[in-house]
């Protein structure tokens, strides 16, 4: 047996006061669970009210905050200093969630057809999205939960799995739509959050989409995108010069060439935030990167496998791959279109790296360090979409002093700004009120769409790492005059 | 006087598992319902846990009376044979049943429900859902309870049946908040699952702590072979907070192999024609053999192995396998488990009729609280069948029972007034329930484990009488409900250990050292042991 300290939300409803984190310092044996270390503090505090069934992560019912990510209390390995929280839903008392109106909103089958298991096919389709324990960690981390009525990801989850099957009566569209089919900001806090790993946004919540599409219920602003993606190749209209027209397709960096990337510049920066690529292309010619930018590239399709409407994918998916079929590296700095390419796109013949990514790899010369302090928005599509978290962090670090924020979504991707704008004001909102807990004089992000949407949600100035790193080169050359 | 109101249903079920939801959606036919759940109903009990599958005769060259010979050998012949018959009669039709209202059953060659060998079969007719087949059948249930007018009450655990006259008229419970609440109903099924949480090394969800066992004994029902509980071979050993979780059969039924310390492939010696797909009992007492003479890990274990197997095949058909070994660090695609026995299954129970009524006039019982479907051993793959024949037999006997429109009788006053009593005394109380419930776990997983003799299961009866005069302490309202379960579980011990004593043979799961066992179990002069309030006893045929 040893000891561990671990802290433990405490909230009694009836007496008025807010939750509060008590320290426990309990025994437990070696290779315990969160779990043991609960049933260790109920014993020393039996008021300690926590909920626990069959204790091998099979019935979703101990699911809690460990260290601010959800778990299962009963499958998570205990340490030291763990603190131990309610899942961000209606808390009952100290642990335990108000759970059961969330889980009725999860649709049942209604019997139908001719009752017959269907095919091997189907089954195996259905199977990848009959995991779920229902411990409700999807919901309480899920953004368009927090600000609109949406049934949650794994309501969604359970449509698609009713929709696909012969034996159901009901129509699933129909109810997905009432129930918030389009609120989804795709930003996969749900996958991240799921401990059976069920990829809600991919496997359910796109696949009713583009089914909900094929039915004529895309919405207008939806259907005015791909209409743009269709004769343009853009999902961003001409108002300014777009980027291709302001740069050489071949731009040699300032010293010896010490890498080479292929540009795939994105509609946001190619045709709205040019400036902000302009950065990043300043930064990667100071460290020695020849940066090729081949005027052929169209849209990654983001936006259209995102709202369902998947007739131009393939189209487009060709086009890219011939296109940059000749260099080895591929540069995003959009977080959505290198996730996009990264993801949902198969055997890609080069390697996809984000602005982050080429940066960290290569090593930079280090830049001035400016009088800032900054915090960082951490895009979903790059956090959860590519598991990039830590390089645009040490980036920033040469620069400014960074201070932390919790990374939730902005309310800017999966279609909702522009399909539900009332959605994203309000997340871009709680966004700017967390900035400004932060004190942070700037927020440093790393995709256009997050740039763009935060921008009308705080006061400070939103910028890309690639800015920031050059304002530290200008800083730097200013010092040497 | 009732502080909570007095709330009334034509049929109150006591248990949220699969056994009591199928009794429940049966009884809503007929009128209105009321479910209690000590848990958030469809996460409790071990329906959900249940792993390898699902016993039904579907396909070509099996046959009814092939599942009934292969549930009577395994049960060494003391199970109920009219229960079997029900049990292999019906369960095709309540699989079929479960596949028409949406369960995602695997798909064998050729269409259809898949099924795959389990131990003491001849044929392979265990349907599977990969090894999350409860979970599965647990979904499918809770869809079709939705579709129902059930009032389902969420964490409100029944801590009393109440009586009019002999009659089972309803429950009290204790809610969330610790208050008592009363139920009345024209008919109460009792479907509170099995109860092996009161073995230190155990399967069970938490909720396995064998309420209905109690609840029904104190309600003056009788109780058969409780001595019958099913070790489960393969738990796992490792971390300690980790041991006894199962490790499914499915395992084997893949093709698993069993090896000692030694490298041997140890079942040759115990069951050389079935090897590992024995019946559990046999495994469970191999494995033991092995550990107890020295050939087990220095874990105190043996090695289950399937790195012989495609890593594909383990990934499809054992993916919570892979899954609960991988979180502690072991990859069962290339390396062995270690595991030992683990208590897993009560055979015994409340004896019931094939119409699932108790002793007791108006009390049903279904699923793992009732008795003599399994005699002295459980084939894999019945229990999950039982649930669903059994659960819908006793909810139609449940919901055709007639209507009595019972109230509050003075005789129910005086048991609710006795309940506050005991309430009083444990908010009086000096000792905590857990330290109590861990004794009784250890105390009876050395003197009632897989092998038993006399002065063993004495001396555990001797510290259950000790246990049971403890002054059980709870510190709010809210922790009533820890001083009622660890009552029952007391008394479970004790009904086990009661009824290993009035059995003087080995029989399927209860070896006996001391006397000799040297009867085939077809022979066996023993039928049920019987304990009640008024009388106990073993049945001994006239040679």
């Amino acid at each position: 047996m040893t000891a561990v300290t671990i802290r433990v939300s405490r909230f009694e409803p009836a007496s008025g006061e807010p939750a509060r984190l008590v320290p426990y310092t309990v025994e437990v044996n070696e290779g315990a669970r969160v779990l043991q270390a609960l049933h260790a503090v109920h014993e020393q505090d039996p008021t300690l009210s926590y909920r626990y069934c069959c204790g091998s992560g099979q019935c979703g019912s101990c699911a809690v905050r460990v260290n601010g990510k959800p778990a299962l209390a009963c499958m998570t390995p205990v340490a030291e200093g763990d603190v131990i929280e309610p899942l961000d839903l209606p808390v009952v008392r100290d642990l335990a969630v108000d759970l059961v109106p969330r889980l009725e909103r999860i649709a049942a089958l209604m019997p139908g057809g001719d009752g017959a298991l269907p095919d091997a096919e189907t089954v195996d389709r259905l199977k990848e999205l009959c995991d779920c324990i229902e411990c409700g960690s999807c919901i309480s981390v899920c953004p368009a939960v927090a600000v609109t009525d949406f049934a949650g990801p794994t309501a969604m989850r359970q449509l698609e799995r009713l929709g696909l099957d012969p034996r159901d009566a009901g129509d699933r569209i129909d109810q997905a739509d009432a129930d918030g089919l389009f609120a989804c900001t795709s930003c996969h806090a749900c996958y991240e959050a799921c401990p059976k790993d069920i990829q809600i946004m991919g496997k359910a919540i796109e696949r009713l989409r583009a089914e909900a599409h094929r039915r004529g219920m895309t919405l207008p602003r939806h259907a005015e995108v791909a209409d743009l993606v269709r004769t343009t190749g853009r999902s961003v209209a001409r108002t300014i010069t777009p980027l291709f027209e302001q740069v050489d397709a071949v731009i040699e960096p300032n010293g010896p060439v010490r890498g080479e990337v292929a540009f795939f510049v994105g509609c946001m920066y190619a045709m709205r935030l040019p400036e902000t690529a302009l950065d990043a292309i300043e930064v990667l010619r100071r460290n020695g990167i020849r940066v090729i930018i081949p005027r052929e590239q169209v849209c990654c399709g983001s936006p259209l496998i995102r709202t369902g409407q998947l007739e131009d994918l393939a189209r487009l998916q060709a086009v890219n791959r011939e296109t940059f079929a000749p260099y080895p590296v591929v540069m995003t700095m959009c977080a959505g279109c290198g996730a996009t390419l990264k993801n949902d796109y198969v055997d890609l013949p080069f390697r996809v790296m984000d602005f982050n990514e080429v940066l960290s790899e290569f090593g930079i010369e280090p830049p001035a360090r400016l009088p800032l302090t900054v915090t960082y928005h951490d895009p979903c599509h790059l956090l959860r979409g590519q598991g990039i978290s830590e390089q645009p962090r040490a980036l920033i670090r040469t620069v400014a002093d960074l201070v932390e924020m919790p990374a939730y979504c902005c309310g800017s991707g999966g279609g909702v700004k522009a399909g539900r704008p009332d959605e994203a004001a309000a997340l871009g909102e709680r966004r700017g009120e967390a900035i400004a807990a932060t004190g942070a004089g700037q927020v440093i992000t790393s995709c256009p769409f997050c740039e763009f949407h935060i921008r009308s949600h705080t006061d400070r100035p939103v910028r890309h790492v690639a800015s920031l790193l050059l304002e530290g080169y200008r800083a730097e050359d200013r010092e040497a005059g | 006087m009732v502080e909570n109101g007095v709330r009334t249903a034509h049929v109150l079920v006591i248990g949220s598992g699969g056994a009591g939801v199928r009794a429940a959606i049966e009884a809503a036919r007929h009128g209105s319902v009321t479910l209690l759940s000590k848990t958030i109903a469809g996460k409790g009990g071990c329906t959900p846990m249940a792993e390898g599958g699902y016993n039904a005769v579907l396909r070509e060259g099996d046959a009814p009376e092939l599942h009934i010979a292969d549930t009577l050998k395994g049960g060494a012949y003391l199970n109920d044979p009219a229960l079997v018959e029900a049990l292999v009669r019906e369960a095709p039709d309540r699989v079929r049943e479960l596949v028409a209202w949406g369960a995602v059953f695997d798909v064998g060659p050729g269409g259809g429900v898949a099924q795959r060998p389990f131990g003491g079969q001849q044929f392979a007719r265990t349907c599977y859902a990969g090894d999350r087949t409860g979970h599965e059948m647990m979904q499918t249930l809770m869809d079709r309870l939705a579709a129902t007018d059930t009032r389902v009450v969420h964490e409100c655990a029944a801590v009393e049946l109440l009586l009019d006259g002999d009659r089972c008229a309803g429950a009290a419970a204790l809610d969330r908040e610790g208050e008592l609440a009363v139920y009345l109903a024209d008919a109460v099924v009792i479907a509170t699952g099995g109860g092996t949480q009161v073995y230190d090394i155990s399967t069970n969800s938490s909720s396995g702590t064998g309420d209905g066992y109690a609840l029904g004994y104190r309600a003056g029902a009788e109780l058969i072979d409780m001595e019958m509980v099913q070790f489960h071979p393969t738990g796992a050993i490792h971390p300690y907070d980790a041991r006894g979780r199962l490790v499914t059969e499915a395992v084997r039924g893949e093709g698993g192999r069993l090896i000692n310390d030694r490298g041997e492939r140890f079942m040759s010696r115990y069951d050389p024609e079935r090897m590992e797909l024995s019946t559990r009992d046999v495994v469970a007492r191999a494995i033991a053999t092995e550990i107890l003479e020295g050939r087990g890990t220095p874990r105190g274990g043996v090695w289950l192995d399937v790195t012989h197997l495609p890593p594909r095949q383990v990934e499809e058909r054992l993916p919570i396998m892979l899954e609960q070994f991988l979180a502690f660090g072991v990859d069962i695609r290339t390396e062995p488990m270690e595991v030992a026995p683990t208590a897993h299954h009560i055979m015994g129970g409340l004896r019931i009729t094939p119409d699932c009524a108790t002793t007791v006039p108006g009390l049903f019982a279904c699923g793992e609280c009732s008795g003599g479907v399994h005699g002295a051993n459980r084939l894999g793959g019945n229990a999950l069948a039982e649930t669903q024949v059994f659960g819908r037999r006793a909810g139609l006997s449940a919901g055709t029972s007639p209507e009595r429109n019972g109230e509050v009788t003075p005789a129910i006053e005086r048991q609710l007034g006795a309940l506050r009593e005991r309430f009083d005394g444990y908010l009086d109380g000096d000792e905590p329930p857990g330290g109590v419930v861990r004794r009784l776990k250890t105390t009876m997983w050395n003197g009632a484990g897989i092998f038993r003799e006399r002065d063993g299961l004495a001396r555990a009866l001797a510290e259950i009488e000790v246990l049971r005069n403890e002054r059980l302490a709870a510190l709010t309202e809210r922790n009533l409900i820890e001083c009622c379960t660890a009552v029952n579980m007391v008394l479970v011990g004790s009904l086990i250990c009661r009824a290993a004593l009035l059995r003087p043979e080995c029989r399927g799961a209860h070896t006996r050292r001391d006397p000799s066992c040297e009867l085939p179990p077809d022979r066996s002069p023993y039928g049920h042991t019987h304990l009640s309030l008024v009388d106990e006893g073993i049945v001994e045929a006239a040679s």
